[in-house]
C-alpha cells in the first residue's frame, strides 16, 4: 500500500518540508547567480571542444592528403613538407580600405601577388610537373590553408572566451559555428575531388561552355582562360572559360576586356554554380541579370565597369546548389542540367540580340576535369 | 550517432556514343575528363566521348 503522506512530506506539504524545499530552490537560483555564465560556458564549451577537435583532424588529414600528393605524384627534388608547412603559413594582409578610392585595384593586386608566388614556389618543387598538377597543388594548398586557418581562428575565440571566463565572448563563435563547419566539411569533402581531377558542381559553367567549344579553334586570350568564336544564327559568339582540365577560374575579367577593346559587344551572358538558400531545389537553373560570378569580388567588379562602360546588358544562367556541392565532384542531378542551360543560353542569345551583333558567353567556375 | 548511415560517394563516367548514341555508365577511372576520347561502343563499334562524369552518393 502506498502511504500517501510520505509524498505529502516530500512535496511540501508539511512543516519541515517547506525549509527543506526552499533550500533546494533558493541554492540553485543562488549559485545560478553568482555563477552562470561559468556554467553555460563550461556546457557551451564541450560543444566548441568537439568542433575544433573536427577542424584539426581536416586541418592535419588536408596537410597530411597534400604531402602525400606531391611525394608519390610529382617526383620532388627533396622533401617537400617543410616547404610546403611554409606555404600553410603564409598570410594576405588585405589593403586599408578607409579611403576607398582605388581599392579595387589594390586588392587585385595583393590577391594576384600571392597566386604568382604560389604558382613560382610550387614550381619549384618538382622539375616535371605538368601545368594541370601545378594547378592542382596549388589548389591543395589553398583548401589546406583555409583549414589552418579556419581552425587557428575558432581556437583563438575560444581560448580567449576561456581564459578571460566571459561567456558573452562565446555566443558568437556559437552561432556562427555551424556555418563554419559546414564550410570546413565541404572543403575537407573537396579534396578527392581535386586530387583526381574529377569535375565539381562549380564546374557546370565551363562545362557547358566548354562543349559549345568542342572541335573549333582555340586562343588563350588572357592568363589560364580560352576564348573560341563561332556563329550562331548569323550572330557571332566569343565563348570564353578558364583553361581546362586543370583546377583553376582563369581570369574571364581581363579576357572580356581584351575582347571589348577590339570588338563592339552588343550581349554578355554569364553560366555560373550559385548558392542555393534554404528550401531550394539543388540543381534548379534560373535566369537573371547582372554578373554571376563569386570570389573576392574584384573579376565582378572589373565585368560590370566594362559592361557600364560600353552600355552592354549583362544577362546571367545559374545552376543552385550548396556548399558542399559547389566545391566537390558533380553531382548528377547538376550534370544533367548540362543539356538544359546550353538550350536556353541559346535561347537567351535569340531573345536579346539581333542578327549581325556579337555576344560574349563566359562559363565562370573552376574547370577542373573540364576541358575545351 | 548510433543510427546514422555511413555516406560514400562512388564517381561514374557516362561515355556516348557518337554513332548509335547510346549511353554507357561505368566507374570513374584516373585521369578520366570532359569530351575526352573514352573506349569503342559495345553496341556499335563506334567512338565513345565522356559526356558526364557525376557522383552518387551511397547509403549503408
Amino acid at each position: 500500500m502506498l502511504n500517501f503522506t510520505d509524498f505529502e512530506q516530500m512535496f511540501s506539504m508539511g512543516d519541515d518540508g517547506d525549509t527543506l524545499m526552499m533550500l533546494v530552490w533558493i541554492i540553485p537560483i543562488i549559485i545560478f547567480v553568482f555563477y552562470g555564465q561559468q556554467i553555460q560556458l563550461l556546457v557551451t564549451s564541450g560543444e566548441i571542444k568537439k568542433a575544433i577537435k573536427k577542424l584539426d583532424k581536416f586541418r592535419s588529414d588536408s596537410k597530411k592528403e597534400l604531402i602525400d600528393y606531391v611525394k608519390k605524384n610529382l617526383d620532388p627534388i627533396d622533401d617537400p613538407t617543410k616547404k610546403i608547412e611554409q606555404f600553410l603559413d603564409y598570410f594576405t594582409i588585405m589593403p586599408v580600405d578607409m579611403d576607398p578610392n582605388g581599392i579595387m585595384d589594390k586588392v587585385r593586386h595583393t590577391v594576384r601577388s600571392r597566386e604568382d608566388y604560389t604558382r613560382n614556389h610550387v614550381k619549384s618543387l618538382s622539375s616535371n610537373m605538368s601545368e594541370i598538377e601545378l594547378t592542382r597543388v596549388q589548389t591543395l594548398i589553398e583548401i589546406a590553408s583555409s583549414l589552418q586557418m579556419i581552425h587557428k581562428i575558432v581556437n583563438h575565440m575560444f581560448l580567449t572566451a576561456k581564459k578571460q571566463k566571459n561567456y558573452p565572448l562565446i555566443l558568437p563563435l556559437q552561432m556562427m559555428l555551424p556555418f563554419i563547419m559546414e564550410h570546413a566539411k565541404a572543403m575537407d569533402a573537396s579534396i578527392p575531388a581535386f586530387k583526381t581531377g574529377q569535375p565539381l558542381g562549380d564546374g557546370i559553367g565551363p562545362m557547358v561552355v566548354g562543349k559549345m567549344m568542342l572541335d573549333k579553334e582555340k586562343e588563350i586570350i588572357s592568363f589560364q582562360t580560352a576564348l573560341a568564336k563561332i556563329d550562331y544564327e548569323q550572330r557571332k559568339l566569343f565563348l570564353v572559360k578558364a583553361e581546362g582540365p586543370g583546377s583553376t577560374v582563369g581570369r574571364p575579367d581581363d579576357a572580356l576586356q581584351k575582347i571589348v577593346t577590339s570588338t563592339k559587344i552588343d550581349a554578355i551572358i554569364m553560366i555560373d554554380a550559385a548558392l542555393k538558400m534554404e528550401g531550394e531545389d539543388s540543381a534548379s537553373v534560373a535566369r537573371g541579370f547582372g554578373a554571376a560570378i563569386g570570389g573576392i569580388g574584384t573579376e565582378k567588379f572589373q565585368i560590370e565597369q566594362i559592361a557600364i562602360e560600353n552600355k552592354i546588358p549583362v544577362f546571367s544562367i545559374v545552376v543552385k546548389q550548396s556548399v558542399k556541392e559547389a566545391i566537390t565532384l558533380m553531382t548528377k542531378e547538376i550534370a544533367d542540367q548540362a543539356d538544359n542551360v546550353r538550350s536556353q543560353v541559346y535561347e537567351m542569345i535569340l531573345e536579346n540580340t539581333l542578327e549581325g551583333q556579337s555576344v560574349v558567353i563566359i562559363g565562370v567556375g573552376n574547370t577542373s576535369g573540364v576541358p575545351q | 550517432m548510433i543510427f546514422s548511415k555511413e555516406k560514400t560517394t562512388l564517381a561514374y563516367t557516362i561515355e556516348k556514343c557518337s554513332k548509335c548514341e547510346k549511353f554507357h555508365k561505368r566507374d570513374f577511372s584516373e585521369g578520366d575528363i570532359l569530351f575526352a576520347i573514352s573506349s569503342k561502343c559495345t553496341f556499335c563499334n563506334g567512338i565513345t566521348t565522356i559526356d558526364k562524369i557525376f557522383g552518387e552518393i551511397l547509403e549503408r
